[in-house]
């Protein structure tokens, strides 16, 4: 957090960051917010998410105060976002840590304002791992609960006057579509549109005691921990997103390769291709976790962490010497789901790479709704934090919607690797 | 005990004699008179007439018609309040307990300590979830500088004057007199000037800026502008604006005794018309007494800006705030009781004050029953301790306080216009009467006790103002130890 500015900033970077808090219009009152098993699961990542806005007429209308006036309605819907995480007064069962949930206390959203000296299309095209970190305020939930934020807004103004608006979202409280939706309804107030009913209801369950202690965790994920008060992966390597675009182009070759390809769809088709190179890169990677976005299985509810997980194994053939059209086709038949075992686990899991490379499916999330006075954004990257050292790979919509943007989000050290070796693959005319 | 029921069941009828005693003597010398009269006969009385010499009969006119009008001429004008209008609070600028507390704890530049004497200064302090800072208060850290300080101070003022003049109907060029009081910032151009600008007042408006007089200034605004408007054309307007702006006075050090002010103060601001002609007029003003206690050291180093150790400005309270407040209210309802007091209490307390100089002054003194003279009681919201020591010391019930109390929870201290605020309660409730009193007593640095009486004469007929989309909730229950 920074105050005040006494030497020069880096040259391009994000500098002069002025933080402040936006709350509900009207008072919540006591009300907490239970957090399913599902939620919990999911409690050790974050979701970074950037959406670039062009400079032009629209942009230079643009204003802190305009963005942040329809945030306090937005909030009244969306409650439990401004709330704190808490630990419940008596632990479940012997030995489990207290259960946390959300005290709906008004406590606000906390907005970052920051400024950059390079033009936004100089920052889009020089595609910089990490660029997604400097735009995305980079905080998780701990080591005080009491005051973590669950969502940190930065607005970063760019030199030639285009502006990011970056979400830093904890998992917690909704999988990516949710926080879509969310930040989709921002938007809609912010145009003068009267939203849709924000549907809290019914409310979360904890699952009765389905598991035994000391059962193992299900495959997809990894057990860490016990973790304490601070929400994040003990320290290992250090992970970057890199944001990368898959062009129609790239997509139609997939296509065409060999006769399973046609059968599959884009999201198994730039997955496997993800995967047979990181497993090239890696020596083998012999089993994945996917986790996808299923909109006929969500039960409606806003605030939801209902997305499938489950994993994948390449038995037999080693993947790094696979097609990827079989590849692509083994991922869209041999899914084995794990959702509620994952969700019934009482551990702490990592579900991000922990136990493996993790595939996200984003295709049908409507990142590109978010329109700031009906201006859409140009480009939306959705990267994570918190995430294991098997990395992921999210797959998501681009602009036009025939091509796709794919974030990985790797150890630091692999990404140089992985961007010679992706540069080969999607190089192909 | 028997006797003392006995007193208790005499003192309405005790009272009543009294407080009529003028009548109660006059009746039964006016029936003398006529008695007398009818004896003597017309016949009698007009031969006696006849032999009255005309200078005599002449200066018998003349003297009583002279003196009476000298009377009226040598009288103060009455002044009336047409109306006023209170800030109304934006949601956007709304700071709950948890947001307040968060900013203090993530800013590195409070320690444990002062954070944790903040959250329990939070906790007892009496204030809801809905009161509001200004928009550079929302920063961490907040905003200090002058251009925020001024857009706080255009918001507010302005706001208030729009409500008032769209209320009254008036134009702004019917303005003659224009009085703001705002104590810890005066920037220049001053806040008149300000108005002046924005409004376009006319050329010779007599306008004064009162800065420094603290959380009592709305009642000297209000008391300056009745003495300007003695020397006005009658049927002039005064515009007193009473408003606190916040933005530069968050203080950023760590004593605990100047950390007070940022908890408890918060945003707010009032605008009232005040005028000679009662035409349509709101309320009288009866009274106002003010009560200086400078004088002494304790009372005047009690409520005191200065710099701390590491060059922090803040204001410094003293520990026995209370005890000087009381001191002060106790002087002002001395001066204040034989203006508004029934007679039959002044008789009361001469008599009790005379036993015990005389006899014993061991029994207690005897405290005047101040709802004998006012029906509505607004006391300054600037703190749970202060309206507690007040209600005790004046015997008070708990509705009689209730405005201040959900002043304080709805909007916090607003320095001098939460009286404003506690007015506009009572009259959103409803409660205010033709006829009702209304005893304004506000507190400030000095230190200053001053009160003002007003008179109803004609209510508000709804509840539109500050308390309109919220007065349906009040009053509310307010926790000794706000739980959180």
């Amino acid at each position: 957090m920074v105050f005040e500015q006494e030497e020069e900033p880096a040259p391009g970077a994000v500098h002069g960051h002025r933080l402040s808090t936006v709350v509900p219009s009207s008072v919540t009152g006591e009300v907490d917010y239970a957090l399913a098993d599902a939620d919990l699961a999911f409690k050790l990542h974050y979701l970074r998410g950037a959406y670039y806005y062009p400079a032009g007429d629209v942009a230079r209308g643009i204003t802190t105060k305009v963005l942040k006036d329809p945030m306090f309605p937005w909030l009244d819907d969306y409650f439990p976002v401004a709330g704190r995480v808490r630990r419940a007064e008596e632990a479940e069962a012997e030995g489990r840590a207290r259960r946390p949930y959300i005290k709906c206390n008004d406590c606000g959203v906390r907005i970052v304002e920051a400024k950059c000296n390079r033009d936004m299309d100089d920052w889009l095209r020089d595609g910089a791992p990490g660029r997604l970190t400097q735009l995305c305020y980079d905080k998780v939930l701990g080591p005080e609960l009491f005051f973590s934020p669950l969502l940190y807004v930065q607005i970063t103004n760019f030199k030639c006057g285009g502006l990011a608006l970056g979400f830093s979202w904890a998992h917690l409280i909704g999988d990516v579509a949710s926080a879509a939706t969310c930040f989709n309804k921002w938007a809609q107030i912010l145009s003068g549109k009267k939203p849709e009913v924000t549907v809290l209801t019914p409310e979360n369950k904890p699952l009765q005691g389905q598991s035994q202690a000391g059962a193992a965790a299900p495959r997809c994920v990894k057990q860490v921990g016990p973790i304490e008060d601070l929400w994040i992966v003990p320290a290992g390597r250090d992970m970057a997103c890199y944001s990368f675009h898959v062009t129609e182009a790239t997509l139609k070759k997939l296509q065409q390769q060999g006769r399973h390809a046609a059968a599959a769809g884009t999201f198994e088709l730039v997955s496997a291709l993800l995967w047979q190179t990181v497993a090239r890169i890696r020596g083998d990677v012999q089993a994945v976790t996917v986790v996808k976005h299923d909109a006929a299985a969500r039960s409606g509810r806003a605030l939801a962490n209902e997305m499938k997980v489950g994993y994948v194994e390449a038995s037999g053939s080693s993947p790094a010497k696979t097609d990827v059209a079989e590849l692509a086709a083994l991922l869209a038949k041999g899914v084995v789901d794990e959702t509620a075992a994952v969700a019934a686990f009482p551990g702490d899991v990592l579900v991000y790479g922990g136990a493996h490379l993790t595939l996200v499916d984003m295709e049908r999330v409507d990142v590109y709704g978010l329109e700031i006075k009906g201006q859409r954004p140009v480009h939306v990257e959705y990267g994570m934090d918190g995430v294991g050292e098997e990395g992921a790979v999210l797959v998501q919509p681009n602009a036009d919607g025939r091509g796709r943007v794919v974030t990985a989000v790797f150890p630091k050290d692999e990404v140089q690797s992985l961007r010679a070796a992706l540069g080969s693959a999607l190089q192909v005319a | 005990m028997g006797s003392s029921a006995q007193l208790r069941r005499l003192k309405p009828l005790y009272q009543l004699v009294v407080n009529n005693i003028l009548a109660i003597v006059a009746v039964p010398l006016a029936a003398a008179a006529v008695l007398k009269a009818a004896e003597l006969g017309p016949g009698e009385i007009l031969a006696r007439l006849r032999a009255l010499r005309p200078a005599h009969m002449f200066l018998a006119a003349f003297l009583p018609a002279a003196a009476a009008a000298l009377y009226h001429r040598l009288r103060p004008r009455a002044v009336y309040l047409v109306d006023y209008a209170c800030f109304r609070t934006n949601p956007n600028c709304r700071v709950p307990f948890a947001t307040f507390l968060e900013h203090s704890r993530v800013w590195p530049g409070f320690d444990e300590r002062s954070v944790r004497f903040m959250t329990r200064l939070l906790e007892r302090s009496g204030l809801g979830e809905e009161t509001c800072l200004p928009y550079a208060q929302h920063y961490i850290p907040p905003s200090r500088d002058l251009e925020s300080s001024r857009a706080e101070a255009e918001l507010v003022i302005f706001s208030a004057i729009d409500d008032l003049l769209a209320k009254t109907k008036m134009s702004p060029q019917d303005i003659d007199i224009l009085v703001v009081n705002c104590s810890l910032f005066a920037p220049t151009p001053s806040f008149t000037d300000m108005i002046m600008h924005r409004y376009k007042l006319r050329k010779d408006v007599r306008n004064v800026h009162l800065a420094g007089m603290g959380c009592s200034a709305g009642l000297i605004s209000v008391e300056l502008a009745r003495n300007l408007l003695q020397v006005a054309p009658w049927g002039a307007h005064a515009l007193v604006v009473s408003t606190e702006t916040i933005t530069p006075n968050y203080y950023m050090g760590q004593e605990r005794a100047m950390l007070l002010p940022n908890c408890l103060f918060r945003m707010g601001g009032a605008a009232a018309l005040l005028s000679t002609n009662g035409a349509n007029a709101r309320f009288r003003l009866a009274r106002v007494v003010r009560t200086l206690r400078g004088a002494a050291d304790s009372a005047y180093h009690c409520v005191y800006q200065e710099e701390d150790d590491r060059g922090n400005v803040g204001i410094n309270l003293s520990k026995d705030l209370m005890n000087i407040a009381g001191d002060a209210l106790k002087a002002n309802i001395t001066a204040m009781g034989p203006l508004v007091l029934p007679a039959s209490e002044q008789l009361l307390f001469a008599l009790s004050f005379i036993v015990r100089k005389v006899l014993n002054n061991r029994i207690r003194p005897y405290i005047p029953d101040f709802r004998t003279a006012f029906e509505h009681f607004c006391i300054h919201a600037g703190g749970r301790a202060v309206i507690d020591e007040l209600q005790r010391s004046l015997t008070l019930s708990d509705e009689q306080v209730e405005a201040s109390r959900m002043t304080l929870h709805r909007f916090g201290n607003t320095s001098s216009s939460s009286l404003w605020y506690e007015l506009a309660y009572i009259e959103a409730k409803g409660r205010m009467r033709r006829g009702d009193r209304v005893w304004m007593i506000g507190f400030g640095s000095g230190f200053k006790c001053n009160s003002a009486a007003w008179e109803c004469i004609r209510p508000a007929v709804n509840a539109d103002g500050p308390w309109a989309n919220c007065i349906h909730r009040y009053p509310v229950h307010i926790p000794d130890v706000l739980k959180h």
